[in-house]
């Protein structure tokens, strides 16, 4: 069906604001939508990563920031919680950079970590799905939740979301290359690369990579560091680029699915046509 | 320093998923995918040993310390 020559219907409202508006407060691009019940559940889940991250860390997050780059709040742009951009700034102005001396970090920092950035994460596909919804009609709107549901499918795991939609080669493909990154990065680092006191922003490319990195950085991360790890440098950046490319595959997975999604759907003002439909 | 071979091996498996990354991204299509591998890994390792070798120069030329 070329929707673009369908009738034409208001879509819900305008996706950029709706995105911008969740990016601030979790829930208000629903909200702005006419969504209430979504935008609380929505807010309760991704601010509640977030505080119960901030608990775990006693707000000491930040911390772990070398001194010469504890400047000011944008050197925190590129931590995974800018996702959350609200309960980033919230966290910057209440806690800092803490007094300027070390301190003895809680005894679950590292799990309140994780916490805070999937707080990041699960809010970019809030973003998602209210920038889907705005450019569907009112009616379909609850059809937004499975492209966003297939992105944080394959974050936590890279590959499920292609393997949910039924496409197992590139879930293979994606799971073992990316997978294997991070892998074969953490052996030749011999673990030095996961952990996020160590290597801050390192730490936010391989947390890309979800549950896989989670998982490795808990059985073999954070340890001492006793001699030299000769190809420590290489393993670091290896890990890296494994989360990092799992970018590339999540917007393989959410196109796929919004392209079935608007493909299916009837006109909405303003939007493009798709390539496949405008060549039938 | 290390063996230069790791490095490049190294190199080589980090290339060959960005490549692969970068066919999945571009191509809706498995079959399109995969088929455009081949052009993709050698314009990718032309490129970065084109690059490698302007920076060997640079590196003896303009740039050496010695």
């Amino acid at each position: 069906m070329n929707w673009v020559q369908g009738k034409q219907v208001e879509q819900a409202g305008a996706p950029n604001l709706a995105a911008v508006l969740t990016w601030f407060v979790p829930g208000a691009g629903h909200l702005y939508l006419g969504r209430p019940l979504v935008a609380l559940v929505a807010f309760a889940i991704v601010q509640g990563l977030y505080f119960v991250g901030l608990r775990l860390t006693e707000g000491m997050a930040f911390e772990f920031l070398q001194p010469d780059l504890r400047g000011g709040p944008y050197v925190v742009a590129l931590s995974p919680e800018a996702g959350n951009l609200g309960a980033l700034v919230w966290h910057i102005r209440q806690y800092g950079f803490g007094p300027g001396f070390p301190r003895e970090w809680p005894p679950h920092i590292h799990l309140g970590t994780w916490l805070t950035a999937a707080s990041g994460f699960a809010n970019a596909c809030v973003m998602l799905m209210a920038h889907t919804e705005a450019r569907l009609p009112k009616r379909d709107a609850s059809r937004a939740l499975r492209p966003t549901l297939m992105v944080f499918a394959g974050w936590l795991v890279p590959g499920l979301g292609h393997f949910l939609q039924k496409r197992r080669l590139r879930a293979a493909v994606v799971f073992v290359l990316l997978v294997g990154l991070v892998v074969l990065g953490s052996v030749l680092a011999q673990g030095s690369n996961l952990d996020r006191e160590r290597h801050y922003y390192y730490w936010g490319g391989q947390f890309l990579a979800g549950l896989p990195a989670m998982a490795l950085e808990f059985v073999h991360g954070h340890a001492r560091v006793a001699g030299e790890i000769p190809y420590a440098e290489a393993g670091l950046m290896i890990g890296c680029v494994g989360g990092l490319l799992n970018v590339l595959a999540l917007i393989d997975v959410y196109g796929f699915d919004e392209n079935r999604l608007l493909a299916n759907a009837p006109a909405a003002r303003g939007a493009e046509p798709l390539a496949t439909d405008a060549a039938s | 320093m290390n063996d230069i071979g790791t490095h490049l091996l190294l190199f080589g498996i980090v290339g060959v998923a960005i490549v692969v990354l970068g066919a999945i991204f571009s191509e809706p299509e498995d079959r399109e995918a995969i088929g455009s591998l081949r052009k993709r890994l050698v314009w990718f390792f032309a490129g970065c040993t084109a690059v490698a070798l302007v920076m060997l120069v640079i590196e003896h030329t303009v740039a050496s310390v010695s």
